[in-house]
């Protein structure tokens, strides 16, 4: 299937032309500013998450995260908005890049993983209340504690090189 | 000594002394400190603006002290970050020590350096110590705000650098610090 005609028109709309035109501070760069933050708050809150479930502050109760997953959603959703913005202004760059698909198996595969995480701790967290409470977590769930963290750590590593690996920046321009 | 001239010297001496050019500028040195600078970015934010949200009041039911045990981690990416930033910094000195983008991060690094300080300086031991409440008090809870803010700044400064390269001054620059190549 050839996505070219497409590409080309996402490229022609008003929303990319500006985005990738506009001399604005408020255009371009802030997308790319509130990608970054929105990366920091959702990879980095599921860090912060899969290194209580490895062990670390194990005087954390999980129950206690459950406004915190909140803000690692927000994050996401944001990063959601901002990276189609940042895909509309150069469609071609992005989709005919593997690396860029990679990116996305790896964030599919972290969010799914948080989903599941997060609502396996806050189920047992709520039947067994007490001091005691869902401190420790199973074998299981330190294993997919591990594969979040190096989801997360290619997902970033992905998205960087980006920069460096793409062989098509628009319709017009080919390498 | 003024500013402008020690910035000057600073990118000249680099320039001619660094010890990391070479391998910033093989083909994946670049790159995989990029990545690695985003990833320290990640366990900075995670870890800190954690413990910031927690001073705030998010997860009350979770020990202020519990949640102190993430802080290695979020300096464990703040070392990965001063040592990729550093190289980056060693390597196009002129891209970094000219440009109003990098002076804006520079501040806001200060500050939220400071700002973590000042809180192990002042709210320490009424956090930590034996009648910590589960509510912090209010001058911790303006540090975490502080702590949330300047961090975010720091990411901006660094998201802009791209936007503010610095190039080649034209007449005298009046500013306190050099903002082009002179």
């Amino acid at each position: 299937m050839n996505l070219d005609p497409f590409l080309l028109w996402i490229e022609n709309t008003a929303l990319s032309r500006w985005l990738v035109e506009s001399p604005s501070l408020l255009a371009f760069p802030t997308v790319l500013i509130l990608h970054a933050i929105g990366m920091g708050f959702a990879a980095g809150i599921a860090v912060a998450f899969d290194l209580r479930v490895l062990g670390v502050a194990p005087n954390v109760p999980f129950a206690a995260m459950r406004r915190l997953f909140t803000v690692l959603w927000a994050g996401f959703w944001l990063n959601a908005a901002s990276g189609l913005l940042l895909l509309w202004a150069y469609p071609t760059k992005a989709l005919t890049n593997p690396v860029f698909h990679l990116k996305l198996v790896l964030i599919a595969v972290g969010m799914v993983l948080v989903a599941r995480m997060s609502r396996d701790v806050l189920r047992s967290a709520d039947r067994e209340v007490g001091p005691t409470a869902a401190q420790t977590a199973s074998a299981r769930l330190r294993r997919l504690a591990i594969l979040s963290l190096v989801c997360w750590a290619g997902a970033v590593t992905a998205g960087r090189l980006l920069a460096y690996t793409y062989h098509r920046l628009t319709q017009g321009e080919i390498f | 000594m003024d500013l402008h001239a020690l910035q000057v010297s600073l990118v000249k001496g680099i320039y001619a002394h660094s010890p990391v050019a070479d391998l910033m500028h093989t083909r994946w040195g670049w790159p995989i400190a990029e990545s690695l600078h985003f990833i320290g970015l990640c366990l900075l934010v995670g870890c800190v603006g954690t413990f910031d949200l927690r001073l705030l009041g998010l997860g009350r039911t979770a020990p202020i002290a519990a949640v102190h045990r993430l802080i290695p981690f979020g300096i464990l990416g703040f070392v990965i970050n001063a040592t990729s930033g550093l190289m980056f910094l060693l390597t196009e000195p002129d891209q970094y020590i000219y440009n109003p983008s990098f002076h804006f991060k520079l501040l806001f690094l200060m500050i939220g350096g400071l700002n973590a300080g000042t809180f192990y300086l002042t709210s320490y031991r009424q956090i930590f110590g034996p009648d910590a409440s589960s509510d912090a008090p209010l001058h911790a809870k303006v540090i975490a705000a502080i702590s949330l803010c300047s961090w975010i700044c720091v990411i901006v400064g660094g998201r802009l650098l791209t936007f503010f390269r610095p190039g080649v001054c034209d007449g005298v620059q009046r500013a306190l610090l050099l903002t082009c190549a002179p």
